[in-house]
């Protein structure tokens, strides 16, 4: 009978530990002579984790407490969960934000300022900001290998025209979509692939594509540091389809204090896109931590001292 | 034109000097997995024991077919697809993971409850009924510690089930050593994904052969399997 | 609109029934994936557990191999087997048929174990050979809990080949992927409810099938429920 009554212990132990630690399932840092706490986010690439630790680090050096959500997915995740309050702060990329935030309405262009003024007037009605685009650009990118350009004699996005439809073209989910991807290529260019296979956006995938040949064509981004590497060739946008893609951080209002934007506005007058080639190289093919690299680039120019 | 395609030929499966100097990262990788998954043990026990022994309870409220039909439905939803859905309504973080999760393991658990409260003899409650109980002192005292052996089994599965699910949650910023994995996906960086590849493995064991020794304590007529 | 409501119309949208990422091809590929690992698997688990369960030895290296497979994460195999091989489907037929293949051998072995020894006895005193006694004899006895392994691996197989998207491959997980990727939740729900639905038709045909593959005389003896390795998931 004791045995039976311990298992019965036993149980009712095992529900109340369960109840308990259902209950404390969160877990928060309180900030002890902190300014305040901010949440920085980045999407599932690595120059987004840069660039968030960028932020973050400063920040946290400014004073405030500074948690991370990283590798947090496409910006179908991160923009409701800064409305939601759930993040403060993601490096995002003024043309691509605008076009997420009006719905593809295609009102980007190739005028960073431009286009993140028209992006304020959209993060307004969420409570968040965009503040100064840096001059860093990350942008959509159209690629071919080597062996192709040299095979058609390809320079620029406008010499595929007549050849495009011998080649197979390899982007992401969202790039069929969206009026600066493939429908972009389509009425700007008026390129009409052979196919076009869904991969992912310039990741593991595409390259694969590119290296078993099962693509010609891939989207790519301009601030990829092993193109050269992988014997990749992008093409020049001749025709001015590609939209200001510059780096800016949106902020949730509540937090975009003036020594907020002071700090990352400083961070993005001094970053260039050569910067970003670089950061993402230490990353993507020497694999150091995103948050090592940052703190090296902040160290490097000067911001601590 | 020899172009060197792909650096990841020369990436070996474990750079080791890389692995040193990141002890810290995985072992943070391994916390956040390990608490992903007690939360979602301890959630699935605190729903499926109480549902299990209602539904044993009140057979008159049809809570067994009700139970078991959607939670059996719930369970044939990816992870993957309940973690994109959530997102909207609770948005990200540690319930968007938990709902699943628990949810999982409350299909698991609650069936065995209820295989271990059948598997209870006759006799045994023709017995306690003789000795003076009363339905619900029978059910907790007498019934419940007999089912412990049932419930352990699934307690186990549900363990080993979880850990390799909590990767998942790797997609919406969370993942424990899934992030891990994730990185070497993104990165074409083969250590992290093999050194979270194998730990998985390893806590899923230790975790089972853990639950095992403490059945074995707590429920010593019955051998775990 | 709600989100349901707008599901349902991208459900019955003729325009998503049909093309190259229509539903049927996406079903297509979904089952194509499935069958071809779940088949893999059974080439590899039946004989193992038909053997190991047959000489009654190794059990508890039969149970572990199970324990082990189960804790091995798709994801992460998955995401391994890309590394090596690249695009296309072998990364997911690997991932998936290590998935397949410890339930089928777990539940061939207790089948094989199960099997009344006095059945043995009398088939070998009746002149059967080894081989034909197993073949002949102890299968058709264990046919109701190896199918009940086939059905847990197939079931779990099926739901677990949506994450081929995540490596730029088919299937109903492409339309998951697809809608997060492209905020069109509409998509993803409606993939969501398409893999739930496939598992169950997968397992109800499952369940019928067996019913036409074990012998009559056996289903009277058939082994409680409660034997059978519970469906099982990692994704």
């Amino acid at each position: 009978m004791n045995r039976i009554r311990g298992s019965y212990l036993l149980v009712a132990a095992l529900a109340t530990l369960a109840v308990v630690a259902a209950a404390c399932g969160s877990t928060s840092t309180p900030g002890t002579a902190s300014k305040g706490t901010v949440t920085v986010a980045g999407f599932n690439f690595p120059e987004s984790s840069i660039l968030a630790n960028l932020y973050g680090e400063a920040l946290a050096h400014d004073g405030y407490t500074v948690n991370y959500k990283l590798n947090l997915g496409t910006r179908t995740v991160v923009a409701p969960a800064l409305s939601s309050g759930q993040i403060d702060i993601y490096p995002g990329y003024a043309a691509s934000e605008l076009e997420y935030y009006n719905h593809g309405a295609g009102e980007a262009t190739s005028d960073p300022v431009a286009t993140t003024a028209k992006l304020n007037t959209y993060l307004a009605t969420i409570n968040a900001v965009a503040l100064t685009p840096s001059a860093a650009f990350d942008g959509n990118a159209y690629a071919v290998t080597k062996a192709t350009a040299t095979k058609y004699n390809l320079t620029k996005l406008s010499d595929l025209t007549p050849i495009a439809g011998q080649l197979v073209f390899g982007a992401g989910p969202e790039c069929p979509t969206y009026k600066f991807c493939l429908p972009g290529l389509m009425s700007v260019y008026g390129l009409h692939f052979k196919q076009t296979l869904t991969l992912d956006t310039d990741g593991p995938a595409t390259r694969a594509a590119f290296k078993n040949g099962s693509i010609q064509v891939g989207l790519v981004f301009s601030s990829d540091a092993d193109l050269n590497a992988l014997g990749l060739v992008v093409l020049q946008d001749d025709m001015h389809m590609i939209a200001a893609d510059n780096v800016v951080p949106v902020v949730r209002t509540a937090i975009a204090t003036d020594e907020v934007k002071t700090v990352l506005n400083k961070i993005d007058a001094g970053l260039t896109t050569a910067d970003l080639v670089t950061m993402n190289g230490q990353v993507e093919l020497l694999h150091q931590d995103a948050d090592a690299v940052a703190m090296a680039y902040l160290q490097q120019h000067n911001y601590f001292s | 034109m020899p172009s060197r395609l792909f650096l990841d030929l020369v990436d070996p499966w474990i750079n080791w000097a890389w692995l040193s100097t990141h002890i810290p990262y995985v072992w943070a990788a391994v916390e956040q997995h390990l608490t992903l998954t007690v939360i979602a043990l301890a959630g699935g026990l605190a729903i499926a024991l109480p549902l299990g022994i209602a539904a044993r309870r009140w057979t008159n409220l049809h809570l067994r077919p009700a139970a078991l039909a959607v939670f059996g439905g719930f369970y044939t939803i990816p992870s993957i697809a309940l973690f994109a859905l959530l997102i909207p309504y609770t948005g990200l973080g540690t319930l968007t993971a938990e709902i699943p999760l628990v949810g999982y393991n409350v299909l698991i658990l609650v069936r065995n409850v209820l295989v271990g409260l059948d598997a209870v003899p006759p006799d045994v409650i023709d017995a306690a009924n003789g000795m003076g109980y009363r339905p619900w002192a029978r059910l907790l005292r007498i019934e419940l510690p007999l089912a412990l052996p049932a419930i352990f089994a699934g307690l186990r599965v549900a363990t080993v089930s979880t850990i390799g699910i909590v990767t998942i949650t790797a997609v919406i910023g969370l993942g424990g050593l899934g992030q891990l994995i994730l990185r070497g996906l993104i990165e074409s960086f083969h250590t992290p994904l093999v050194v979270a590849t194998v730990l998985c493995i390893v806590l899923a064991l230790v975790a089972d052969l853990l639950i095992a020794g403490v059945q074995r304590l707590a429920v010593p007529w019955a051998r775990p399997a | 609109m709600s989100l349901l409501q707008a599901t349902f119309q991208w459900l019955t949208d003729p325009s998503h029934w049909q093309g190259i990422d229509g539903i049927p091809t996406r079903i297509g590929e979904q089952v194509h994936l499935s069958i071809e690992s779940v088949a893999i698997g059974a080439v590899i688990a039946l004989p193992v557990g038909i053997v190991l369960g047959h000489y009654g030895r190794f059990g508890t290296l039969a149970i572990n191999i199970s324990n082990v497979g189960r804790a091995v994460p798709s994801f992460g195999i998955l995401v391994i087997a890309f590394q090596v091989f690249g695009l296309g489907d072998l990364p997911i037929v690997i991932a998936l048929t290590a998935l397949a293949v410890p339930p089928m051998v777990t539940n061939t072995y207790v089948a094989l174990r199960e099997v009344d020894p006095d059945v043995k006895d009398a088939a070998r005193g009746m002149g059967y050979r080894e081989f034909a006694q197993v073949l002949r004899v102890e299968l058709p006895l264990a046919v109701p809990l190896i199918m009940a392994g086939v059905r847990t691996s197939a079931v779990q197989v099926v739901a677990t080949a949506t994450l081929a998207a995540l490596i730029a491959g088919g299937g109903l997980g492409r339309y998951i992927v697809d809608g997060l990727a492209r905020s069109d939740y509409p998509r993803t729900l409606a993939g969501a409810l398409l893999v739930a639905a496939l598992a169950l038709s997968t397992e109800f045909l499952l369940a019928g099938l067996q019913r036409v593959l074990v012998p009559r005389g056996i289903r009277l003896l058939n082994a409680p429920a409660s034997r059978r390795a519970g469906t099982f998931k990692t994704a």
